[in-house]
């Protein structure tokens, strides 16, 4: 009795295609940072690409590390591809209770193609932990008064996450997986797409929120120094690490994240110690510089909608 | 201290647009009070609606755009605006999904627009809404019945009258102009409004009670 109740693989099996091992032949040098140590790599950001959602959004980052087409396609440097989908304000279901102000629920979601490693489509530990991050970077910036009974989601999804160590780096287990040091990079850039895809949706905000990471990272003669958006691939070793999400208007942080002790990377050497002050300034520096882009992209999307409204909007052409 | 109004073509969220000294923040707008400026809230263009007299200052306001025009790829398409909220005065449409003894559960579908044009917003999503047996009419309230005012189908036009409880709006049809405006008979078809308690369907010649709106 064959199992109806599911679709079936074929009878007979089918052989996995296998493929020709690139990393084993060539070497590679592993990647290492061409950037200045206070240049961020560039941003696109685009809103309004979501025909269903109120407001979307989509964020991408380039690769590090542009390699040349002709290298292996196993080389390739990560990227950070993100869309952000805002659904609301909608009805609250009917079992909330009464909320006089708006109702924000986030939901970070890696795509099983994220990252090198395949992911499940059940949420993990990880991101909801991203999730939680985001939605008190949000919080703060939103006007949830004007919006009594009512709720938000955000969905994010990440396309492409990045990975902590470089393919090149070899195949020890920790490698080809995202999450410690990448996660700072991927919660920037969800604060950063999130606050275009609310905008777009027409929520009002207090001002808008932008996320920025900075890390102190190793350096293979000099002491340690801050590194704005660091991949954490380009870097040998990255010891401590801040993202925050920024108001640069208010000059108010709404997130604040470190990660590992800032005293590990000093070596008991007091000329070298970082303070953690400079780490966080740093990062805010990051988030001013990505505020220009969201401003931009804000900018060019509500232009086209200005002018719709204005002229042939079938709203405005019937009255 | 009123600057000129040199307000920018396009603002976004944070952008200061003036001292709270010289303008009034309207809506789209928000006041930073440790500053005392007005910031954008949304973004759009800004813009300055002179006040009557005794409120000298005037109001600086950001229209609400409608969606993307990627969301209305045909112009005759009736695009849900998914940013309209139904808050305390607005008139409203709905239709009346069930009628019981006490009140008539409805579904707002589109909230009217507050400058005041006429026009209304499609909701993106169904809100829903109750009219209470007391809030059906003005006089005799104590002798409404809510089955003889209401049919499932109809389209009323109500006001909100309170954000009510977690999961309703309350909406009242105490005034002439609010009632219902659109109503099928038993056999299906579209009746006319021939009194302020009565529609006939021009087919059959039935007549069916209602608790009519005034048409304008």
């Amino acid at each position: 009795m064959t199992d109806r109740r599911r679709i079936n693989g074929p009878l007979g099996g089918t052989a996995p295609p296998v493929f020709v091992s690139s990393l084993t032949s060539k070497t590679t040098s592993p990647a290492k940072r061409t950037r200045a140590p206070d240049e961020l790599r560039k941003i696109f950001l685009k809103t309004g690409l979501t025909p269903s959602a109120s407001g979307s959004a989509y964020f991408e980052l380039e690769p590090s590390t542009p390699t040349a087409a002709s290298e292996s396609l196993a080389s390739k440097a990560p990227a950070l591809k993100l869309t952000c989908t805002v659904h609301g304000p909608r009805p609250l279901p009917r079992s909330a209770p009464f909320s006089p102000q708006l109702l924000l629920s986030t939901r970070i979601k890696f795509a099983p193609f994220a990252a090198r490693q395949r992911r499940g489509y059940i949420p993990n530990v990880g991101e909801r932990d991203l999730a939680a991050h985001l939605e008190t970077a949000l919080r703060g910036v939103l006007i949830g008064e004007r919006w009594p009974k009512s709720g938000i989601d955000v969905v994010i999804t990440v396309l492409e996450g990045e990975e902590d160590n470089s393919w090149n780096k070899g195949q020890s287990g920790e490698s080809g997986r995202t999450g410690g040091w990448g996660m700072m990079s991927i919660l920037s850039g969800c604060i950063t797409v999130a606050s275009a895809a609310i905008i777009d949706a027409g929520i009002d905000c207090i001002d808008l929120v932008t996320g920025g990471v900075a890390a102190v990272v190793r350096q293979p003669t000099a002491p340690p120094q801050v590194f704005l958006d660091p991949c954490p691939s380009d870097h040998e070793e990255i010891f401590a690490a801040c993202v925050i999400g920024y108001l640069q208007t208010r000059d108010e942080i709404t997130e604040l994240w470190t990660k590992r002790s800032i005293m590990a990377s000093t070596d008991g050497n007091r000329a070298n110690t970082m303070e953690f002050e400079p780490l966080v300034d740093q990062a805010v520096e990051a988030a001013v510089a990505a505020r220009l882009v969201l401003i931009e992209a804000i900018k060019e999307s509500t232009e086209v909608k200005v002018q719709t409204s204005q002229f042939g909007h079938p709203k405005n052409a019937a009255s | 201290m009123a600057a000129p109004t040199s307000l920018p073509p396009i603002a976004y969220p944070g952008l200061p647009l003036g001292p709270s000294t010289a303008y009034t923040p309207g809506p789209g707008t928000h006041l930073h009070a440790p500053s005392s400026t007005i910031h954008a809230s949304l973004a759009g263009r800004p813009v300055l609606t002179p006040q009557k007299p005794p409120a000298s200052n005037p109001t600086i306001s950001i229209p609400r755009l409608l969606p993307s025009p990627a969301r209305a790829p045909v112009p005759s398409a009736n695009v849900g605006n998914t940013n309209t909220l139904p808050r305390v005065g607005s008139v409203v449409l709905c239709r009346v999904v069930r009628v019981r003894t006490r009140q008539v559960d409805v579904v707002m579908l589109a909230v009217g627009r507050e400058d005041g044009d006429g026009g209304e917003d499609v909701c993106g999503d169904e809100w829903q809404a109750v009219v209470r047996k007391e809030d059906v009419r003005a006089t005799e309230k104590e002798k409404v019945v809510c089955g003889d005012g209401f049919r499932v189908g109809d389209v009323v036009r109500g006001v909100v009258i309170s954000l009510g409880d977690q999961s309703n709006y309350y909406l009242s049809t105490a005034r002439n102009e609010l009632g219902v405006i659109m109503a099928r008979s038993e056999a299906g078809n579209a009746m006319v409004p021939i009194s302020w308690k009565e529609f006939r369907d021009p087919i059959t010649g039935e007549r069916e009670s209602r608790k009519v709106a005034k048409p304008f």
